[in-house]
C-alpha cells in the first residue's frame, strides 16, 4: 500500500493468517448472539415493509406479500429515490467539501510558516467543541433569514469547513518527515503540485476515513433541514421519509415507512462497505498524536 | 482513485452554483405558474388531495398545483414560517383551527374575504359561503368575513369493537362518562384474563380537554373566549376543567384508560384499537376511513356513538376540529387567482362529498350533505353521520364556538402536559392545573408583548 | 436605578485584578524578573480584568445590576451579574498573566518558533498558506462564531420568529431556567442518558470487537451486519423501536406477554422510558463504536500479547495489562463522540420514541432547545437554553480532557 512511505504503523503487522477456527467457536457464538439482538430490529423492519398494516397489527414476523404495493407507493408515488438522490448530492458534494477544505488547511498548518500559526490553529481548533445543534435557531436567522438560502447551499455551505478534517490532516501530515517536503523543493514543486503529486496519495486512508464519517453524518442529518429546507424536491431523504409517516388521527402506514427505512440505511452501508479497509487503517493512523 | 476525487471536486463547484428556479412570468399551458400547497397529511388523504390537484391542472393548464405532505399541523405550520422567514412560502397552508389567531396577526395571509372581493365565482368556480353549514361558520369568520377557505372538520367521537363488547355482555354504546366507566367494569375480566390491553384509549392531546370544556360550557380564555377581545388570562383552574383533569386522572388510576406514555400518539391510539387490544377509542371522527377500512379487512364490526360527557353536568355542544386552507399574502394576482380558483374547487358540492366518504370529516356543506343523503350514502355507513350529527345538536354558545387566541398552539401543549403529570406523577389536580395556568399566562403575556400594539 | 454604579464595578474588580497580580509577582518564588516589575504586573492585571468585565458587561449596558423592584428577580439577576463579572475578569486576567509571564520569562509564544525543516519560503509563501487557509476561516467565522454570538445576543431578549418586534429583557431567560425546577430534571436526564449510552455502548462495543477483529470466517459479513444500525439515522431508530416498544400494539409486549405473561411498561412509566432510550441509542451507536474498536484492537501489536502469553498471564490478564491501555486514545475519542451522540444526536430519536415524555422523564437539554425554539418559537429562552447546553458540554468535554491527560497512552 502507498502508506508505506515510512510511516509509524504500516509497519505493524496485522495477526497473521492461521485458521484456528475449532479454538474459537466461541467467538461465532457471541457474535452470532450479538448479530441476533442487533439485527433484530433490522430485520423486523425488513419484515414489516413487505406487510400490510393489519398484518403488523397483527405481530406477524414472517414476509408477507405486500412489497410490491409498498415499493410502488414508495418508489413512485412518495419519490422516494428524488430524496436519496437530494442526499447523496448533499452529501456527496459536502465531504468533498470537506475534504478539500481540510486538506488545504491541513497543509498550511504543516507546511508553511504562518504568523500567529498558534493562533490561528487555536481558532480552528475550539469549534470543535461549537455544535451546531446548539447554534441552530441562530444559524437559522443568518442562512435562512439574512440570506434567503433555502436549497443545496443551505445544506452545503455553512458545513462544508470542518475542524476534525483540518485537525485529522495536520496531525497526519505532522508524522511526514521534512525530508519529503525538502525533496519536493528540490525538485521545483510548487505547494499545491505537493499536495496533488505527494500529499494527496500519501494521504488516501485518511482521506477514506474522513469521508465515511461525514458521509453518514451528512446523510442522517435531520435537524437542520428541517428548519431549512420547504421545498419537497430538495428534501432530504430523512425529511422525505417524514413524509411516509402520518402522524395525524389515522394510523400510520408502517409498511412504506420501513420499507423506505431500509432502502435509506443502504448508501451509508455500501459507503462504508466499499471504504471499509481504508477506513480502518485510516483511523490507525490517526492514533497518532 | 484520484480522478474521482477530481470529479468529485468539479461536483462541488456545480453543487454550489445551482440556482434556484428562475420566477415564470406569465401563467400559460406551456410554462405553468407554480402553486405550492402545504397538507398536514401523508396518507389516503394526502392521495384524495394530490388527484383534486391534477384535475384542476387540466381544467387549468396555466397552473400547476403542488402538494407537499406534513405528517401533522405543527410541523406543517413550523415549516410555513420558516420558509415565510426565508421569503420563499408556499401559495397555500392548510392551518388547524387553533393557530388562527396566530395566523391573524402574522400578517402572512391575505384574507379570502379579500381576494373573493365579493365576487360569486374566481375563474369560474363558484362561491357560495351561504352554503357552509353553521358551526364551521360561526367558528371561522369574525365579523362576518372569511379569512380561510374552509376544508377539513371533524369532531371527536367513541368508537367501539362490539365484538368485544358483546363478549362482556355490552350491548349499548357509553354515551357518559358514567356509562363509560360502567362499560369498563364489565370489561375488566377480560384485561384481567389478558385478551385485551385496557378498555378504552384516546390520544392524550388537549383538543379533548377543549371539548370536554365546551361540553361543560365552559370558556378557555377571557374576555368571550377570546372572541370580544383580546383575550389576557388562560383559565384553567375552572371547576369544570378540574373535573375533567380529574376524570381522566382517575380513568388512568382504575387502569381503564390505556395510555401509550407518548403524548399527541394519534397513530399509536389508532393502532392499539385497530389491532383489536383495545375495544374502545375516542378519536377524531377523520379517522372514520381509516377504522372502518381496517375492520372490514379483519371481520370486525364497529359502533360509532357520541364523544362521552359527564352526566352530571350536562351537554351543551362540541366544538368543531380540522383546518382551513389560507393564501399567503403578496402573491402575484394571477397565481393568487389560481390559488383561490383552487381552494373553490377542491371545497366545492362534490369535492366536499367524495372527502368525506374518503376520510370521515364532516361535509362542510349543505349541498354536499344532501347530495350524500340522495346517494344513500348515510343509509349504508351510519358511523359517518355520528359527527355531523354532534356538531349539528350543538347549541352555540361562546363556549361551543370555539377559543380564539395567539398562543392557543402552546397552550394546548401545555395542557396536555398537565394532563399527563396528574395521570403519572400522582400530584394534586388544582396544584397541577393552577402550575399549567401560571405557565400559559406567561406565555400569553409575552405574546401580547410582542404582537400587540399597545 | 442600579445596584452599584457601574462605574464602581469595575473599579472593584480592577482593584481585584491588581492585588491579585500584585501578590502573584511578590509571591516567594516568583522569578526576579517578575518582582522588579511587580508594579506593572498590578497595572496590567487590574486592566485586563477591568476589560474582560466590560467587554461581557458592556453589551449587556450592566443590566443585571439595575434593580425593577421584584426582590427574588433582582436577587437572582445581581448573582447572574456577579457571575459574568467574575468570569469576564477571571478569564481576560488569566489569558493576560498567562502572556505577560512568558514574555517576562523570555519565552516564546506558544507554537511561535517552527522545529519543522522543509518548510515552503519561497517568495508569497505566506500569502498562499493564508489563501489555503481561507476557505475554512471564513466558514468557520461566519456559520459558527457570529451565530454563537448571536445566540449570545439573542438570550437577552423576548423574541419570537416573525414577530413584529423584540424586546430587551436582559437576564430574565436565564433566571426563569434557573428558578425552575423541570430545567433542572432536564439537565439531569442529559446526563443520565448520556453516561448510560457512553458505558454500554462502550462497553458492548470492545466485547464484540474483541471476537470479530481477528480473521475469522465470514468477518465480512459480521462486520457489515453489526455496523448496519449506525447507518439508520437516530430518527429511524425511533420508529422501529416505537413498533417494538409501544405499550399496547408493540411486538416486544406481545412476545413477551404471549410467552411469559409479562407486560413491561417501556413508554409508559417515568422510570423505565429512559433505559428505553438508553438501549434504542446504544443500538443505534454501537455499529460505529464496535468499527473504531475494531481499527484499534488489529493495531495492537501481537508480539506484546504473544509475550505476556508465554510469561504465563492469562487472557483477561493481557487484556487489562496490555490492551486495554493500548486502546486509550480510541476509548477516549469514542468517549467524546458518544457524549456528542448522547446530547445532540439523540434529538430524532426521542421525538420519535418517547416525545420526550412520559411526565418530561426522557426530554433532554437538546430536545427541549428545539422544542422551545422551533415549536414554541420563543427564540429567546431557547438561545438561552442553548448558551447552558453548551456551556455544560463544554464543561464535560473538559473534564475529560483533564481525566484523560497522563491516563490515555499515545503511540505504541
Amino acid at each position: 500500500m502507498e502508506e508505506k512511505l515510512g510511516l509509524p504503523y504500516a509497519a505493524a503487522p496485522v495477526t497473521p493468517r492461521r485458521r484456528r477456527l475449532p479454538k474459537r467457536w466461541y467467538a461465532h457464538v457471541i457474535l452470532i448472539t450479538a448479530i441476533i439482538i442487533t439485527g433484530f430490529p433490522v430485520y423486523y423492519a425488513a419484515v414489516v415493509a413487505t406487510q400490510s398494516n393489519t398484518q403488523v397489527f397483527n405481530y406477524q414476523l414472517t414476509p408477507s406479500t405486500y412489497l410490491e404495493r409498498n415499493w410502488d407507493l414508495v418508489i413512485h408515488e412518495r419519490q422516494l429515490p428524488r430524496y436519496m438522490l437530494n442526499s447523496v448530492i448533499v452529501a456527496l458534494v459536502m465531504t468533498t467539501g470537506k475534504a478539500v477544505l481540510s486538506l488545504l488547511a491541513g497543509m498550511a498548518f504543516v507546511f508553511f510558516r504562518i504568523p500567529g500559526k498558534w493562533l490561528i490553529f487555536g481558532f480552528v481548533l475550539i469549534t470543535l467543541m461549537m455544535p451546531t445543534e446548539v447554534m441552530a435557531i441562530a444559524l437559522f436567522r443568518l442562512v435562512g433569514v439574512e440570506l434567503q438560502w433555502g436549497g443545496y447551499d443551505a445544506m452545503i455551505v455553512p458545513f462544508i469547513a470542518s475542524a476534525t478534517g483540518s485537525f485529522l490532516f495536520r496531525q497526519h501530515f505532522a508524522s511526514i518527515p521534512g525530508e519529503l517536503s525538502e525533496a519536493a523543493q528540490i525538485d521545483g514543486a510548487n505547494p499545491l503540485q505537493f499536495l496533488w503529486y505527494v500529499l494527496i496519495p500519501i494521504s488516501w486512508n485518511a482521506i477514506a476515513a474522513l469521508f465515511v464519517i461525514q458521509f453518514l453524518y451528512a446523510w442522517n442529518q435531520y435537524l437542520w433541514p428541517l428548519m431549512v429546507i420547504h421545498e419537497t424536491t430538495l428534501k432530504p431523504v430523512q425529511l422525505g421519509l417524514r413524509s411516509l409517516r402520518s402522524g395525524t388521527e389515522t394510523g400510520d402506514s408502517f409498511g412504506p415507512l420501513m420499507l423506505g427505512a431500509v432502502l435509506a440505511s443502504i448508501p451509508p452501508l455500501v459507503v462504508f462497505l466499499a471504504l471499509q479497509k481504508q477506513f480502518m487503517s485510516g483511523f490507525a493512523l490517526t492514533r497518532d498524536k | 482513485m484520484r480522478k474521482t476525487f477530481l470529479v468529485l471536486t468539479l461536483l462541488l463547484l456545480a453543487g454550489l452554483t445551482l440556482l434556484a428556479p428562475v420566477q415564470a412570468q406569465g401563467c400559460s399551458a406551456e410554462a405553468p405558474c407554480e402553486i405550492d400547497a402545504l397538507i398536514g397529511f401523508t396518507d389516503h388523504r394526502l392521495d384524495w388531495a394530490v388527484e383534486r390537484a391534477v384535475e384542476f391542472g387540466e381544467m387549468f393548464p396555466q397552473y400547476v398545483v403542488n402538494i407537499e405532505s406534513f405528517s401533522d399541523y405543527e410541523p406543517l405550520l413550523d415549516s410555513y414560517i420558516l420558509s415565510q422567514e426565508q421569503g420563499n412560502p408556499p401559495e397555500i397552508m392548510q392551518l388547524f383551527e387553533v393557530g388562527t389567531q396566530f395566523a391573524i396577526d402574522s400578517g402572512y395571509f391575505k384574507p379570502a374575504s379579500d381576494i373573493i372581493a365579493g365576487r360569486d365565482e374566481v375563474l369560474g368556480q363558484p362561491v357560495d359561503f351561504d352554503d357552509i353549514i353553521p358551526v364551521v361558520s360561526s367558528y371561522y369568520t369574525i365579523g362576518g368575513d372569511w379569512s380561510s377557505v374552509a376544508w377539513n372538520t371533524s369532531t371527536p367521537i367513541l368508537y367501539a369493537n362490539l365484538n368485544i363488547l358483546g363478549e362482556a355482555g355490552i350491548m349499548d354504546l357509553p354515551t357518559t362518562w358514567q356509562g363509560v366507566e360502567a362499560a369498563c367494569e364489565q370489561l375488566q375480566p377480560m384485561v384481567d384474563a389478558g385478551s385485551i390491553a385496557g378498555c378504552i384509549v384516546w390520544p392524550n392531546h388537549g383538543w379533548f380537554y377543549e371539548q370536554w370544556l365546551a361540553q361543560q360550557n365552559t370558556e378557555l380564555v377571557n374576555n368571550g373566549n377570546g372572541r370580544e377581545g383580546r383575550p389576557t388570562q388562560v383559565l384553567l383552574s375552572s371547576e369544570a376543567s378540574l373535573n375533567i383533569v380529574q376524570w381522566h386522572k382517575d380513568m388512568y388510576e382504575k387502569g381503564y384508560y390505556a395510555y401509550s406514555g407518548k403524548q399527541r400518539d394519534w397513530s399509536g391510539a389508532v393502532q392499539a384499537f385497530n389491532s383489536q387490544q383495545l375495544p374502545m377509542i375516542m378519536t377524531s371522527s377523520a379517522s372514520a376511513g381509516g377504522i372502518m377500512r381496517n375492520a372490514g379487512e379483519n371481520g370486525v364490526e364497529v359502533g360509532t356513538s357520541n364523544m362521552v360527557y359527564d352526566e352530571e353536568v350536562g351537554w351543551t355542544g362540541n366544538i368543531l376540529g380540522g383546518a382551513t386552507m389560507w393564501i399567503t399574502d403578496g402573491l402575484e394576482p394571477e397565481i393568487e387567482e389560481g390559488a383561490m380558483a383552487f381552494l373553490l374547487f377542491f371545497s366545492n358540492t362534490e369535492n366536499s362529498a367524495t372527502w368525506h366518504q374518503v376520510s370521515g370529516y364532516v361535509p362542510v356543506r349543505n349541498s354536499s350533505v344532501a347530495l350524500l343523503e340522495e346517494q344513500g350514502w348515510y343509509e349504508e355507513n351510519p358511523n359517518f353521520l355520528t359527527a355531523s350529527i354532534q356538531l349539528g345538536e350543538s347549541q352555540v354558545t361562546i363556549a361551543t364556538q370555539g377559543a380564539i387566541f395567539g398562543t392557543f398552539v402552546e397552550t394546548r401543549n401545555i395542557i396536555t402536559q398537565a394532563i399527563e403529570d396528574a395521570m403519572l406523577t400522582g400530584g394534586d389536580v388544582a396544584e397541577i392545573m393552577a402550575a399549567a395556568e401560571e405557565e400559559a399566562n406567561v406565555l400569553l403575556e409575552e405574546y401580547n408583548l410582542l404582537y400587540v400594539d399597545e | 436605578m442600579y445596584l452599584v454604579s457601574p462605574l464602581v464595578l469595575l473599579l472593584l474588580v480592577a482593584l481585584a485584578g491588581g492585588g491579585w497580580s500584585a501578590w502573584r509577582a511578590r509571591a516567594q518564588g516568583a522569578a526576579p524578573a517578575v518582582r522588579q516589575r511587580a508594579q506593572l504586573l498590578a497595572l496590567l492585571g487590574a486592566a485586563s480584568a477591568a476589560l474582560g468585565a466590560l467587554i461581557l458587561l458592556a453589551p449587556l449596558n450592566f443590566c443585571p445590576f439595575e434593580l425593577d423592584g421584584d426582590g427574588n428577580a433582582d436577587r437572582l439577576n445581581v448573582m447572574l451579574g456577579i457571575f459574568i463579572l467574575l468570569g469576564g475578569a477571571f478569564l481576560a486576567h488569566r489569558v493576560a498573566s498567562s502572556l505577560v509571564g512568558r514574555w517576562l520569562r523570555g519565552e516564546a509564544l506558544p507554537g511561535a518558533t517552527e522545529t519543522r525543516t522543509g518548510l515552503f519560503s519561497g517568495p508569497g509563501s505566506t500569502l498562499l498558506a493564508l489563501l489555503c487557509l481561507a476557505p475554512t476561516l471564513t466558514i468557520l467565522t461566519l456559520f459558527l462564531y457570529y451565530p454563537m454570538f448571536d445566540t449570545f445576543q439573542l438570550s437577552t431578549q423576548l423574541a419570537r420568529l416573525g414577530a413584529p418586534r423584540t424586546r430587551f429583557v436582559c437576564m430574565r431567560n436565564f433566571n426563569q431556567l434557573l428558578g425552575d425546577p423541570d430545567y433542572g430534571r432536564t439537565v439531569l436526564v442529559s446526563f443520565f442518558l448520556a453516561a448510560f449510552i457512553v458505558l454500554f455502548s462502550l462497553a458492548l462495543s470492545l466485547l464484540i470487537a474483541q471476537m470479530a477483529y481477528r480473521p475469522i470466517t465470514g468477518g465480512r459479513f459480521y462486520r457489515a451486519l453489526l455496523v448496519w444500525p449506525y447507518a439508520l439515522s437516530p430518527v429511524i431508530a425511533g420508529i422501529i423501536f416505537e413498533l417494538l416498544f409501544h405499550n399496547t400494539a408493540g411486538v416486544l409486549n406481545h412476545v413477551l406477554y404471549s410467552t411469559f405473561g409479562l407486560k413491561v411498561p417501556w413508554l409508559l412509566d417515568p422510570t423505565i422510558a429512559p433505559w428505553t432510550v438508553v438501549v434504542a441509542s446504544t443500538w443505534n451507536i454501537l455499529g460505529f463504536c464496535i468499527l473504531f474498536y475494531i481499527a484499534g484492537l488489529q493495531n495492537v501489536p501481537n508480539d506484546l500479547l504473544e509475550a505476556a502469553a508465554i510469561d504465563g498471564a492469562s487472557a483477561i490478564q493481557r487484556f487489562f495489562s496490555i490492551t486495554f491501555p493500548l486502546l486509550s486514545p480510541i476509548t477516549f475519542f469514542l468517549v467524546v463522540t458518544t457524549t456528542t451522540y448522547a446530547f445532540f444526536d439523540t434529538y430524532g430519536l426521542i421525538d420519535f420514541l418517547t416525545a420526550g415524555g412520559p411526565v418530561e422523564s426522557t426530554t433532554t437539554m437538546m430536545y427541549e432547545v428545539f422544542e422551545v425554539g422551533v415549536v414554541a418559537r420563543n427564540l429567546g429562552s431557547a438561545a438561552a437554553r442553548s448558551l447552558l447546553l453548551f456551556g455544560i458540554v463544554i464543561g464535560v468535554t473538559i473534564l475529560q480532557f483533564r481525566f484523560s491527560r497522563g491516563r490515555v497512552m499515545y503511540g505504541s
